[in-house]
């Protein structure tokens, strides 16, 4: 039976069998963002490593450049995230071998990507993955998934730790939500447009501090991948290391 | 009615039964030290408040006033910290008005840890308690089964290893009081930096035999944030409004019409 | 599902201003993921300038307002005075730890304007721990993205209508984002001389 309020010090008996059982999972924290351009677009990720209350690193890239103008992250468990890249890179690295070094498409690695979280489908990877990089029509693109594959090409997404902080600022930064012409009476919406890239990173910027401000997991760093049709380049921006 | 009321606790057992978990109160996963010097003992703490991973205040008070020269710093179960420094506090004082005597630290240390056994653990408030009196200056700590400790120097909560090898490292015996405030605030520092559940600024407490105690709120800040890179004000109009009441609010004026009330003679 | 307090669902949210406060919920009363009604107000207004936030349980919200509007009351009667807000966090600490064993299951807030009309906000955990703030506080079911909205669009020292729009957006983008927040939303904006309470127009799913 627990305590009424359980409290993190409080040594609670328990009148059930305690049950031993090797769970082969743990949460490294961090928080990744994909944001999609007019043509641009970026993927961004903290560079803290934690489990529980301790770092285990401040400095550990979490989105990579795999090649081909794709960017990815599988932000969760960080073995199961980098397994999962190590994978998809050696998987594009035989796709060039058998054909001749074709480049993959971003639709292409998208569905790969699907294949290869779903083939583990009972014993999953423990992550949020996010690729970004341009279609082609050479639009900013930006593709997010479920721990077993289920996917969708968004304009923007975060994933991880602070999710849920960051989401509801990009619904209404990026995509306008709720926010209404002024005089219009509340009948007309704001006018989507696309962002420019200064202002995208403004955007990441803001919301990773926030996110660093109220989020545990978060902080010692943001790097900011972003592709362009010149290619990938980074951006590194410290955040608060408390 | 005095005391504490259970009539929830049945309902929330059953609720709980149910397969509805239990919340959980905001805890200071804290880093706290306490450090003894030549003439009085100096406490600090970090600020920061956790619900699970979440920062519910970023710049919380954990150094509670026992009595004007004792004071005490708290780690576990914010509520419980609080509540019962101040609980301590109230019988400190009518203890000291009785027996017209300043208040002892050892006499602080017993009341909490009596009243800390007397609940076996389930007030979760893990205190550093300091403090000089008529006996000299004293630095203990109590923990929430009600066991007590005394030393040169303390630390607890979850980034009391982080600032124990502070202390470990620099301690020596018979410091100034400023080597006591550096190594305190040092101390905390390292819990702000490298535990998690640690973090914002340092807050300093120093009780001088002969002295006022001194409370040196946010002694460091380490960690302001830095300004964001725009605005984010909006048009005014931007919401969608449905409805819209507004009143005003009006000073209540005793107003005395002059005119006596007519009574029978 | 997993404990009391996301039964119903719900979601307040409080900021200070220039010389002013603004205090703003939800109106979604929910069993689970069955929306139930939605004019379930969370804000009560407990004296001029004085506003109280209950989000958690809904029997318990229900029961600690009336409560809470009980002490109010007989305050009022013996001191001839209204409450000050600092005097209510005070007063919904100790009711609240007073259950320090057998908890309401309720995150309250609290906002007004104090002597002089100094704005104030706070908030409490379950069992009355007080978190005293300068910007914002929020409470209920969309807490983790109240504080994602609340800490990147707040800024410090808004006029009332500038403060509206910024605690409504807030407030409107967190609850979207909660399965079991929304479905309305009301927003008090108070300042020295009066008192503003606008129906948000939200979505209704």
């Amino acid at each position: 039976m627990n305590a009424t309020v359980a409290s993190e010090y409080s040594a609670e008996r328990h009148s059930v069998p305690i049950e031993h059982r090797f769970n082969p999972y743990s949460d490294n924290g961090g928080t990744v963002l994909g944001i999609a351009g007019e043509d641009f677009a970026v993927l961004a990720g903290d560079t803290r490593q934690v489990v529980g209350y301790s770092i285990n690193t401040r400095y550990e890239p979490r989105v990579f450049d795999v090649g081909d103008n794709i960017v990815m992250t599988a932000n969760g468990f960080d073995a199961d995230g980098a397994a999962l890249i190590d994978r998809f890179r050696n998987s594009l690295k035989w796709y060039k071998f058998d054909h001749n070094g074709k480049r993959l498409s971003i639709l292409s690695a998208a569905r790969y990507i699907q294949h290869l979280l779903y083939g583990k489908r009972f014993f999953p990877y423990y992550v949020s993955t996010l690729i970004a990089g341009l279609d082609d029509e050479g639009r900013g693109a930006v593709y997010s998934y479920d721990p077993v594959g289920s996917y969708e090409r968004e304009q923007c997404r975060a994933g991880g730790a602070a999710a849920s902080l960051i989401m509801p600022f990009l619904d209404n930064q990026v995509n306008f939500k709720n926010q209404y012409v002024p005089g219009s009476d509340g009948k007309k919406k704001k006018e989507l447009r696309y962002l420019s890239l200064e202002e995208v990173i403004q955007l990441v910027r803001d919301a990773f501090t926030s996110a660093t401000e109220r989020h545990i997991y978060v902080g010692d760093g943001l790097e900011i991948l972003i592709v362009t049709k010149e290619g990938v380049r980074t951006e590194y921006f410290p955040l608060k290391r408390d | 009615m005095p005391g504490l009321s259970f009539d929830n606790y049945q309902r929330n057992q059953f609720l709980a039964a149910k397969g509805f978990g239990t919340p959980r109160a905001t805890s200071t996963g804290t880093t706290i030290v306490g450090c003894k010097f030549a003439g009085g003992v100096v406490i600090a703490a970090d600020t920061r408040a956790t619900a699970g991973s979440i920062v519910a205040d970023k710049n919380c008070e954990k150094l509670h006033r026992l009595a004007p020269q004792i004071w005490c710093a708290g780690a576990g179960t914010a509520a419980d910290t609080e509540m019962v420094t101040q609980l301590i506090a109230s019988n400190l004082e009518l203890h000291s008005l009785s027996q017209n005597r300043k208040p002892r630290v050892i006499t602080a240390l017993t009341m909490l840890k009596q009243h800390l056994f007397k609940y076996q653990g389930h007030l979760g408030a893990y205190l550093i308690v300091a403090g000089v009196d008529p006996t000299g200056a004293h630095l203990m700590s109590v923990q929430a089964h009600g066991s007590t400790d005394i030393g040169h120097y303390q630390s607890l909560g979850s980034g009391s290893l982080a600032a124990m090898a502070v202390l470990e490292t620099h301690w020596k015996p018979n410091m100034t009081k400023e080597e006591a405030v550096q190594l305190c605030a040092q101390a905390i520092e390292l819990g702000i930096w490298n535990d998690l559940g640690s973090g914002s600024n340092v807050d300093v407490c120093v009780m001088e035999v002969g002295k006022d105690a001194e409370l040196y709120r946010n002694y460091k800040t380490p960690n302001v944030r830095e300004s964001k890179t725009r605005s984010y004000k909006f048009p005014r109009g931007t919401t969608a409004v449905l409805k819209e009441r507004s009143w005003q609010v009006v000073d209540e004026q005793v107003v005395a019409t002059g005119e006596p009330m007519e009574v029978d003679a | 599902m997993s404990d009391p307090f996301s039964i119903n669902g719900g979601a307040a949210v409080a900021m200070v201003g220039k010389d002013c406060i603004a205090i703003a919920c939800d109106t979604r009363l929910g069993s689970q993921s069955l929306g139930l009604a939605n004019n379930f107000e969370k804000v009560f207004q407990m004296g001029k300038t004085t506003f109280l936030g209950l989000t958690g349980l809904a029997t318990d919200v229900i029961t600690l307002r009336e409560d809470f509007r009980l002490k109010n009351n007989l305050y009022k009667l013996r001191e001839e005075r209204e409450m000050e807000p600092k005097t209510l966090a005070n007063l919904v600490s100790t009711s609240l730890y007073e259950r320090r064993f057998g908890p309401y299951f309720v995150s309250p807030i609290v906002a007004g304007l104090g002597k002089g009309g100094q704005p104030f906000i706070c908030g409490f955990d379950l069992i009355g721990c007080i978190d005293f703030a300068k910007d914002f506080i929020v409470s209920g079911t969309a807490s983790d993205q109240l504080y994602g909205t609340c800490e990147s669009l707040y800024e410090p020292n808004l006029e009332p209508e500038d403060l509206f729009e910024t605690i409504s957006q807030a407030l409107l983008n967190a609850v979207d984002r909660d399965a079991l927040s929304g479905w309305g939303a009301v927003v008090y904006v108070v300042t020295k001389e009066k008192v503003v309470r606008r129906v948000l127009r939200t979505r209704q799913d």
